[in-house]
């Protein structure tokens, strides 16, 4: 039970080996530390883990949680998180997603859910508001995603596996409706439990402490996101497509396995060709007013569209021109439940070894036609498929290749290539789930894409990542779409690039940077809430908690050092923050010495700014962020991270 | 008079249904003019008035030859291939 509004007070508790489930203890104390979403689920995580669990022990627990925005009627914040030990990295994952599920967990009256255990069979966990029951699932095993959600009540909000997730790809995702918690290989961590599906249905709604105010700023809110640049004219028109040009334009679309950053023929794989020639309709997830979905058409279907990531992972990156290819595999590989970006980022790595005469996995740069077959190969684990359905890290393990497999602690990067956008490089090395923009802070967003901050200048880059990184946290542990998040970008600064003003200010930017820190150091100075970051009102009418900015800071940076020594006690060691070489020491340009990462220099500046020593958060910061673990479990897995 | 490839891209392009032009010109500012000028004449032929708001381009993130152009007396050089942006990108 809870004391607040905006949450319904329970968190189910679920063990798929004995059939049985219950509550899991969670309190308006934990509310209070955490908010939700997946600074909940890390910290739910950090208090069961040991060093010795691995993602497909039994008792790994897989941790759905919702945030207290979810189902409260805010812009955009039908989001639910997906938290567990990655089988890709080994360290922990989370997956925020959109779709229908977060809500109909919400409505049958749970703000999570706990799942532990391994079903003997495959299972279909159905979670109602009167009992939670465990279906046989054996006539939708082996049935693709789309497949089994048909399959299942259409009243309920659902997760679903693919054949992927059955063969324990470690890049496996999981599907909501056409929705995806994609990265870090939740799927594989189903399909190891045997769980194909679940479902959650109801009819509750969270109580809300202030309507009227709730109501009034959702008003306000709403207008600001369809006014503003990025999320009310950019996303609505061209989706995260429209980011080909821009990333061509500066250098930064990743090319041949990341071997360049510009592409010749982007024009054919770009938003603008997207819509101009393929989009069917704009769709979105519940309650976004953004609808930066896209529609298109395989053979007589409406399906999802490509992301930015698939467009630029399976085309400029595999020197793949054809995007009528590009929507065709993004379909099959959702049908299939993988990870777009962990998949084309092994098929590009594959045909590196290949170019390069190390193995033969039988795809080759610029040839196509057997694509399709290599990702049900990787799917189903056949043949040279097997070896790509490991991951790319594995595979450079296994054949060579270290320097030039793109990956950070084992995860794929995205389509950002980050020698033209250091600071997202730093991103992408301290990302506590690995190569992830997102989890990055997003740093490509100032750096080019929607501010023109000096993209090669190390300096100020630490202090801004440490920023997006903990708000981008805060604003998922809301329930909120990351997106959301873009407001707090003034838009006169991106509407205005040419403008003095602006100019002015961009280039004083990464000189604000021992300013900023102070703020991500001492989190609760800014004890008021700003316009341009409305969630921390929204946590206030929706639930009844004191919230403000210093509020979401303290739990974005919460949950960032939750996850970090999550991490560390799960065996993350002390050099885990890099890039491969191709990034840190190869120059993008040969003309141009600062198009490389400055790894090392920034890295510095990142862990003092964090109270990290050497990536790892000290036991005084750990204390004074009120992260309460066992000092012998941190001391041990200090010894280790330093082995 | 430097003959040069103009291409449009994001919101521009959804605007004015214009990807690409030929475009002779000395300098940035007089090729805006001119495709300017273009714009609305093919908005004018084809009945739909375009809807872009900036049609002098003062916001555009502009690229010459792949290189970032803030100057607008840029002078330009036979063959040099113009890339105007919306500004606004991320997503």
């Amino acid at each position: 039970m809870t004391d607040y509004q905006g949450y319904m007070g329970k968190v189910l508790f679920v063990d798929l080996s004995k059939q049985t489930y219950g509550e899991f203890p969670w309190t308006d104390k934990d509310r209070r530390r955490t908010l939700g979403g997946k600074v909940m689920a890390a910290d739910i995580l950090l208090h069961h883990i040991t060093p010795e669990m691995k993602a497909f022990d039994e008792d790994n627990w897989l941790v759905i949680t919702t945030g207290p925005l979810t189902g409260t009627g805010c812009p955009n914040t039908s989001r639910f998180n997906i938290s567990t030990i990655s089988p890709l990295t080994g360290i922990l994952t989370s997956s925020n997603c959109g779709g229908d599920f977060g809500l109909a967990l919400k409505r049958a009256g749970y703000d999570g859910a706990v799942i532990t255990g391994k079903s003997e069979t495959p299972v279909h966990l159905r979670i109602t508001e009167k009992e939670v029951t465990f279906e046989d699932a054996g006539k939708l095993w082996g049935m693709t995603t789309g497949e089994t959600q048909k399959n299942i009540h259409r009243t309920h909000g659902m997760l679903a596996i693919g054949p992927a997730g059955e063969n324990k790809v470690l890049y496996a995702c999981v599907f909501s409706g056409e929705r995806t918690a994609g990265r870090g290989g939740v799927g594989a961590v189903f399909g190891d439990k045997k769980l194909k599906a679940v479902s959650a249905f109801g009819t509750k709604l969270p109580k809300i402490a202030n309507r009227e105010k709730l109501k009034e700023l959702n008003v306000k809110w709403t207008k600001l996101l369809q006014t503003h640049p990025l999320t009310g004219r950019q996303l609505p028109r061209l989706g995260t497509a429209g980011l080909v040009s821009p990333m061509q334009a500066h250098s930064i679309l990743a090319t041949k396995n990341f071997s360049a950053g510009r592409y010749d023929d982007f024009e054919m794989i770009s938003g603008e060709e997207l819509a101009e020639n393929h989009l069917v309709s704009n769709a979105a997830c519940t309650t976004c007013v953004i609808r930066c979905a896209r529609m298109c058409k395989v053979d007589d279907k409406v399906v999802k569209g490509p992301e930015l990531e698939t467009l630029g992972l399976l085309g400029a990156n595999i020197l793949n021109n054809d995007i009528e290819k590009i929507i065709r595999w993004n379909y099959e590989i959702d049908e299939l439940g993988m990870d777009s970006i962990s998949c084309a980022g092994s098929v590009a790595f594959a045909m590196e070894l290949a170019e390069k005469g190390v193995h033969d996995f039988g795809v080759h740069f610029g040839e196509t036609d057997n694509l399709s077959q290599m990702f049900r190969d990787i799917a189903y684990r056949e043949g040279e498929g097997n070896y790509l359905a490991d991951g790319s890290k594995r595979m450079s393990e296994q054949f060579g290749g270290e320097e030039y497999a793109i990956h950070a602690k084992g995860m794929e990067l995205a389509a950002y290539e980050p020698r033209h956008a250091v600071g997202h490089g730093l991103g992408y090395a301290t990302s506590n789930r690995g190569g992830c923009h997102l989890n990055a802070g997003y740093m490509v967003v100032v750096e080019g894409l929607g501010l023109e901050v000096d993209s090669l200048t190390p300096h100020g880059k630490a202090a801004l990542a440490i920023t997006f990184q903990n708000l981008m946290e805060a604003v998922s542990a809301c329930g909120s779409c990351l997106f959301t998040s873009y407001a707090v970008l003034p838009g006169f600064l991106i509407d205005k690039p040419n403008m003095k003003a602006t100019r002015a200010i961009l280039t004083a930017f990464p000189y604000v940077g021992p300013v900023v820190n102070l703020l991500n150091h001492f989190t609760k100075i800014p004890q008021m809430n700003i316009p341009l970051v409305p969630h921390g009102y929204a946590v206030k009418y929706a639930t009844g908690m004191r919230s403000t900015m210093a509020s979401l800071l303290t739990w974005g940076t919460y949950g960032y050092n939750a996850e970090r020594i999550a991490n560390i006690i799960l065996g993350q060691k002390a050099d885990a923050d890099k890039l491969p070489k191709r990034l840190t020491e190869e120059l993008q340009d040969p003309n141009n010495p600062k198009t490389k990462v400055p790894l090392e220099q920034m890295k510095k500046v990142y862990y003092r700014a964090r109270g990290w020593k050497k990536g790892i958060p000290t036991w005084h910061r750990l204390k004074s962020l009120g992260i309460d673990i066992d000092k012998s479990v941190y001391d041990e897995a200090l010894a280790r991270a330093w082995r | 008079m430097a003959k040069v490839t103009v291409k449009l891209f994001g919101v521009y392009r959804m605007d004015t249904h214009l990807a690409k032009a030929e475009i002779e010109a000395q300098k940035l500012d007089e090729l805006l003019e001119i495709l300017h000028t273009q714009i609305e004449q093919k908005a004018k032929s084809e009945g739909t008035a375009a809807q872009i708001k900036d049609l002098s381009f003062k916001d555009a993130t502009i690229f010459i030859n792949g290189e970032r152009c803030r100057k607008r007396r840029q002078k330009l050089g036979d063959g040099d291939e113009i890339w105007i942006l919306s500004p606004a990108s991320g997503g």
